[in-house]
């Protein structure tokens, strides 16, 4: 880190340098993903409705400018500056949902602030990132070796873990949970904490099932292990949606043209299974392009996170990554009937902001650590 | 991290982070890679499952396809002529479903727009339908013209919801006309459903599945229930396209078969004379037949009031329902073959045969003071002044009751009893409408068995005059007159002239034990009763007909034809008391309450040189038959001696479905 002040200057200097520097392949990746996903909300609005498309589009350029916007100016000093107030601001919120929040559909989740309705776990989903980042970044490197190191980290993820499982959000905390880990892990968690970890999370899951779960999460997971069957119940879902991809074929059914798809018999088609939509409409080669797409996307990202001179940028960016990773496995696993149902959506695609709106803050925390990844240290009291 | 570092005890050992990131970060891209490869394999292991077994395939299409059946067309009604009196046509409408609808408020606003409905409409029509079912369309209006189905179904693509379909619907063309005897088709009740089930057939369950159908309606009053088997049709089915909430979306084409329509019936109703003797009764209440008396067809069967049986084709409105039912003179009830009444004076004719039988010789009279005191009673003769000698002709002629006290106590009731049998009193006739009453000619046997108490020689002398504990429907004052018609054959009435399963009747067969001589006797008294002085009906029987010479038709008198020989008839009127005896008497008729007052009875025979039809009327509570009764019979005889429908051609069902057809 003693080049730090040599290198400082050598960074884009004119705004239009940067924007040339920007990471392209990312964000042509992110445009590709929100196209399909534009053209996916005409098929589901059965081609003849164009409110849901141009939303999701209109959407998602908005939230693509802001990004480019960010990441031009800001640069890794100001996420880690923002790394720990925005944690213990999320984290407030979320003790805040749990006394005063809005209950909608059986979960309480939402915050409402006069008109805006806000759901602090979402803004977790990047706070955690960030703050484990940060610890990490902060943390000298023989530390991590020592268990009592491990404990603060165990902590900052737990806590919000625990607050979003109660809700009850089961998906989110599993993402939060999934993102702090892999932050650890990235970070130097040793091998034998790991194993320890490992045990005592099985036996956690047992607990989980046993005591925590609610009844119609428990219901989801007997069905998907095949202790209870329930076509109509919890497992219809999956058995229209495995109906859809199975029936699919190579090359789909044709746009606007998946039946179970455009006669309503795969719920959620527009969110959380939209995925075998695609596949529906575009057969097996289609699915293969969209993880391809987001193969690609978690590539770069971690391209990235590789190139990026500072431990915080590396682990703010892997971080990210897992978030996104997270996302798509839970999503496609569950509508193949992988993974039991848990309501995640599929980023970029899935209609609605609020999955969008965190995956596309994350990308302005990798898009600005990638521009100013040789920019940095110019002030001492970082590094 | 130097300046860090320094604070940290030595005894740790050293670790490169950087390292440990880069190849840790190297490890989970390949777990990424593997768990992103397991997804893509197991959607081609998904395919490849497919591939083999089509149970995916199989699974969309038993999703996507469903079979919807399509309701047969119903059997046509027709007359003896072939004018239609039920049918089947199509009915314009539009239904809306709610799940499929956005903003309902607007769309039906969108809808009453375009066929030009009130503001006030669309607010009731978005009450219908939120209260109706959310998957299933619910019509919101129904009876739409061509250019108003049309102007709708233009408009469909930006009317989300709205289905606009055409309906087979029955049709009554001549409403209260035909209440009664065709009745009316219903959608199934739940009752339905429940007795097929019920039954424990194998099919019940399919039976049961088609009957919820919302396009199917059975036959559930008069001959359309009756004769649901002829008339329903074979239903007929489709192939369509359905969403996961059961909406079609579309039709398969090739995969359909069509519905066959039901048979077609011809009934042996004349239309004119059947409207004809709606007419005449205007606001009464009552009964009127006309019958072949040779083939038993009935050319009339009318009761009135009548209701209409278009209300009840989608469902009666509870007010309607209640206007009908409420109603004392029941104009859902068919008094033609439910009715029963006290036969009174008409039931002479068979005391008058018995007293034959028994013996009783045409010079035999008897004196009629207006009185008859029979133990340690007093029986009155309607004449308050007495008949003075009465033979059986006169008797008949003025209806003398003291004439048939006595002759009553001759005869002795049983073989009464038997002759008012052999008429057809108290017998079952089956014409094809439901809830058929047969009446009841009590005697001596029967009183013992349901009364608990003997015969009494009072109960002879008020069988003598009709009265008591009897009972006859219209329709066997009929037959009773046909077969004094027709020279006493045992015809049976029907309905039905042609339909599948129906047979042409043949002649009816001469009744037994009945003398020419005695009938003769009493079809004498009967034309006296119409056409000479003093008889009962002499208005009634005054048709001012004549008969034309030379085609030897009934046309109207006029100057120029009046040397013709007069078309006569004869008959015989009734007056039947409805209170016990003596309820009613003093006081005067517009003061007693309509439900007491005296039913009025006519039965005929005509023409008399050549008899053919047979006339029966009965008015609930008219008051006298003479004065009631008879000239209603008048005029429906007076028209079917002018139309004289027999002796037309008739239409047949064959030509009438090849007509349909070619017109379809």
């Amino acid at each position: 880190m003693t080049t730090a002040n040599v290198l400082s200057s050598s960074g884009p200097n004119t705004i239009f340098d940067r924007f040339a520097k920007l990471n392209w392949g990312i964000i042509t990746i992110l445009c590709a993903l929100a196209f399909v996903g534009v053209l996916m909300h005409f098929s589901v609005s059965s081609g003849d409705r164009l409110d849901m498309p141009v939303t999701h589009g209109v959407r998602f350029a908005a939230m693509m400018v802001m990004v480019i916007v960010a990441a031009l100016v800001l640069d890794a000093r100001f996420w880690l500056a923002i790394a720990y107030p925005l944690y213990a601001g999320a984290l407030l919120l979320l003790v805040a949902v749990e006394l005063v929040g809005a209950t909608r559909m059986g979960a309480q989740r939402w915050l409402d602030i006069g008109p805006l309705s806000l759901q602090p776990s979402e803004l977790m989903k990047v706070g955690i990132v960030l703050a484990l980042a940060r610890y990490y970044h902060q943390l000298d490197a023989r530390r991590t070796g020592t268990v009592l190191w491990v404990i603060p980290p165990f902590l900052m993820i737990a806590a919000p873990v625990g607050l979003v499982m109660h809700q009850p959000d089961l998906g989110t905390a599993l993402m939060i949970l999934f993102a702090g880990v892999c932050i650890m892990f990235l970070g130097g968690l040793l091998w034998r904490i790991i194993a320890a970890g490992a045990i005592v999370a099985i036996g956690g899951a047992i607990f989980a099932y046993t005591s925590v779960l609610h009844d119609y999460q428990r219901d989801r997971v007997n069905v998907f292990l095949g202790i209870t069957d329930d076509p109509l119940g919890a497992g219809y879902h999956v058995l229209q949606s495995k109906i859809a991809i199975g029936s699919a074929g190579l090359f789909g059914r044709g746009y606007l043209q998946g039946t179970q798809s455009q006669l309503d018999f795969l719920p959620e088609k527009h969110t959380d299974f939209i995925f075998t939509m695609i596949v529906e409409e575009f057969g097996l080669l289609g699915g293969a392009l969209v993880l391809g797409l987001f193969g690609a996307l978690l590539a770069l990202t971690m391209q990235v996170a590789m190139k990026a001179r500072s431990l915080f940028g590396k682990l703010a960016a892997a971080g990210v990554a897992a978030t996104l990773a997270c996302y798509v496995f839970i999503n496609t696993a569950m509508v193949i009937g992988l993974v039991p149902v848990v309501g995640i959506p599929l980023p970029l695609l899935s209609f609605g902001g609020t999955a969008m709106m965190t995956l596309m803050a994350g990308f302005a925390v990798v898009l600005s650590i990638d521009l100013h990844r040789d920019q940095h240290g110019a002030r001492g009291w970082l590094w | 991290m130097s300046k860090r570092g320094k604070s940290v005890g030595s005894t740790l050992p050293k670790r490169d982070v950087n390292v440990i990131f880069s190849r840790r970060a190297a490890l989970l891209s390949f777990v990424g890679a593997g768990v992103l490869g397991t997804i893509l394999f197991r959607m081609a292991q998904l395919q490849a499952t497919n591939l083999i077994s089509r149970e995916y395939s199989a699974a969309a299409d038993e999703n996507r396809f469903d079979t919807r059946i399509i309701a047969p067309p119903r059997g046509i009604i027709y007359d003896r002529f072939g004018t239609i009196l039920a049918q089947t046509s199509k009915d314009y409408q539009v239904a809306v479903l709610r799940s499929e609808v956005d903003d309902l408020e607007e769309v039906v606003g969108r809808v009453a727009q375009i066929l030009g409905q009130s503001v006030e409409w669309a607010r009731r029509a978005v009450i219908k339908v939120r209260g109706g079912q959310r998957y299933e369309p619910v019509p919101i209006i129904e009876g739409l013209t061509w250019e108003q189905f049309n102007a709708i179904n233009v408009r469909l693509p930006e009317l989300r919801g709205v289905i606009a379909n055409s309906a087979d619907v029955r049709a009554y063309p001549y409403d209260i006309v035909y209440g009664h005897p065709i009745g009316y088709v219903q959608k199934p009740t739940q009752r339905d459903i429940d007795r097929v089930l019920e039954e424990g057939n194998p099919e019940g369950e399919r039976r049961a599945t088609y009957l919820r159908n919302p396009h199917v309606r059975v036959g559930k009053a008069g001959l359309e229930a009756s004769m649901e088997q002829t008339l329903h049709g074979e239903a007929g089915w489709r192939k369509v396209i359905v969403n996961a909430r059961g909406v079609e979306m579309g039709e398969d084409e090739g995969e359909r078969r069509e519905p066959v329509r039901g048979s077609g019936v011809v009934l042996t109703i004349d239309h004119e004379l059947q409207r004809t003797a709606m007419q005449n009764f205007g606001e009464q209440s009552g009964a009127a037949i006309v019958m072949d008396i040779f083939s038993g067809d009935l050319l009339v069967m009318a009761s009135a009031p009548g209701f209409d049986p278009n209300l009840f084709v989608n469902g009666i409105s509870q007010a309607n329902f209640d206007l009908y039912n409420g109603d004392e003179k029941k104009p859902l009830f068919d008094k033609v073959v439910t009715g029963t009444y006290a036969p009174g004076s008409t039931f002479k004719m068979m005391v008058g045969i018995a007293a034959k039988q028994a013996g009783v010789e045409d010079d035999w009279s008897v004196s009629c003071s207006g009185a008859f005191p029979y133990g340690g009673r007093t029986f009155h003769c309607w004449a308050r002044g007495g008949h003075g000698r009465v033979n059986l002709h006169n008797a008949i002629k003025w209806s003398c009751d003291v004439y048939f006290y006595q002759a009553a106590l001759r005869a002795g009731p049983e073989r009464i009893a038997a002759v008012a049998r052999q008429f057809g009193l108290g017998d079952h006739f089956d014409v094809n409408v439901p809830n058929i009453r047969d009446g009841l000619i009590p005697d001596p046997t029967w009183w013992r068995e349901n009364r608990n108490e003997g015969w009494t020689g009072g109960l002879t002398l008020n069988y003598g005059i009709g009265q008591g504990a009897m009972g006859v429907t219209p329709l066997q004052l009929a037959v009773m007159a046909a077969r004094l018609g027709n020279g006493g054959r045992a015809v049976a009435p029907r309905l039905v002239r042609e339909a599948p399963g129906v047979t042409e009747p043949g002649q009816p067969p001469a009744m037994t034990g009945i003398a020419a001589e005695h009938l003769a006797r009493v079809r004498d008294g009967m034309y006296g009763v119409c056409n000479e002085p003093g008889g009962t009906a002499l208005r009634a029987g005054n048709l001012e007909l004549v008969r034309n010479p030379e085609t030897g038709a009934a046309v109207r008198k006029t100057p120029e034809n009046s040397t013709w020989q007069p078309v006569q008839i004869a008959g015989k009127t009734g007056t039947a008391q409805v209170r016990a005896l003596g309820g009613n008497r003093g006081r005067h008729y517009s003061t007693i309450e309509w439900r007491f007052r005296d039913n009025a009875l006519f039965c005929c025979f005509g023409p008399w040189h050549e008899p053919r039809y047979a006339c029966a009327v009965v008015v609930e509570h008219g008051g006298a038959g003479s004065a009631v009764a008879g000239p209603i019979a008048k005029e429906i005889m007076k028209e079917t001696l002018l139309r004289d429908p027999s002796r037309r051609p008739g239409a047949t069902l064959a030509s009438l479905e090849r007509n349909l057809a070619s017109n379809t």
